[in-house]
């Protein structure tokens, strides 16, 4: 409902409250990323807010990221893994804190989005908006690290690539976050397929974590649209503030 | 860069790729679900773990098998440079499912 997978919210709990290794909660939640993002990009296809081709064009970067972090995953010690959750959600509540309400969107109907940009019916001002893609190297970048921190911590980086994409390139945050769900589907699965190759993936709980996730997101956006964005940034924060807090609690011990 | 693509072709596309992200979603789940109920009722049998493991898979081949059909829809275009940047996609994504094999 906020354009993130919810890896951020499960990790913490098949982690700390099942008290899973780190590594199979990252698996099994690349798993429900998964499910998710071929949902939602299910459910949002034709309204011309998913970028295709931006989209393929930084998956180059992504599924790359997600690769060296699926093969270095091992490498990492349970609580270095653990501090940098913490420090994800440490960020990730800064990012959503500072998110000013800016458009990026050119409202003359004969402005032309360039080889990389798009076009979509805004609701808001209900007209059909342009925008343009500026530094793209930037969002190559934001990618390559997002992919690379999806499979490490089995998130669906969503939580990167979404300011990445509205602050620095130009994107529309509701075209950022529907490109950004397309994506992280190839993203986790390139991370997942690792995780399952080298036994980290018990089936017995990633069925039921892809079926819950799935009930949950339907019952997500049933709820969040009677809810002010605002109370959902706010009660957002304080959860990542909380799983940090967790986080870096159980890596000292 | 290319020249801006047509928005009817694209939507096309895009619609056709949810298509197919949906029903790949679907089949896992109904997968993922009949091997649950399944282990729930008689444990200790061979059709649930092959159920369960095929709906993982399936889940894991849905996106692999989206880039797949975008790589082939842009060669059939001639866009030769979204036919090599998704080309690429699908040969890192070859590599994962290589070294999960290894």
């Amino acid at each position: 409902m906020l354009g993130l997978g919810g890896g951020v919210f499960l990790v913490p709990l098949l982690n700390v409250a099942l008290g899973l290794p780190l590594r199979t909660a990252a698996a099994i939640s690349l798993c429900t990323v998964i499910a998710t993002s071929s949902t939602v990009s299910a459910g949002q296809a034709g309204a011309q807010l998913i970028n295709i081709r931006l989209g393929m064009v930084l998956e180059v970067a992504t599924v790359a990221g997600s690769l060296l972090g699926g093969l270095t995953a091992h490498l990492f010690s349970e609580s270095a893994l653990q501090r940098l959750f913490g420090v994800v959600a440490i960020l990730t509540a800064a990012a959503v804190l500072s998110r000013i309400n800016r458009r990026n969107v050119i409202f003359d109907p004969m402005a032309q989005p360039g080889g990389l940009g798009g076009q979509f019916f805004d609701e808001e001002s209900e007209r059909v908006v342009t925008y343009r893609v500026t530094r793209l190297p930037a969002a190559l970048l934001a990618s390559f690290a997002a992919g690379n921190l999806s499979s490490l911590l089995g998130i669906g980086g969503g939580i990167l690539k979404v300011p990445a994409l509205n602050t620095w390139c130009g994107v529309p945050v509701r075209a950022a976050a529907a490109t950004s769900a397309f994506m992280i589907g190839v993203t986790a699965a390139g991370g997942a397929i690792i995780y399952y190759g080298r036994g980290d993936l018990p089936a017995l709980l990633a069925a039921p974590a892809v079926l819950g996730v799935q009930l949950g997101s339907w019952a997500g956006l049933r709820l969040a649209g009677g809810v002010p964005a605002k109370w959902l940034k706010v009660l957002l924060i304080v959860v990542l503030v909380l799983v940090a807090a967790l986080m870096f609690f159980r890596s000292a011990r | 860069m290319t020249a801006p693509p047509s928005s009817t072709d694209d939507r096309g596309f895009e619609s056709a790729l949810g298509r197919l992200l949906g029903i790949g979603v679907l089949a896992s789940s109904a997968c993922l679900a009949l091997g649950l109920a399944l282990t729930l009722l008689r444990p200790d049998e061979g059709a649930q773990r092959a159920l369960l493991t095929s709906g993982l898979v399936l889940l894991m081949a849905t996106p692999i098998a989206r880039v797949a059909v975008s790589a082939f829809t842009y060669a059939r275009r001639r866009d030769w440079l979204f036919a090599a940047l998704t080309g690429i996609v699908l040969l890192e994504l070859f590599a994962s499912v290589a070294a999960a094999l290894r």
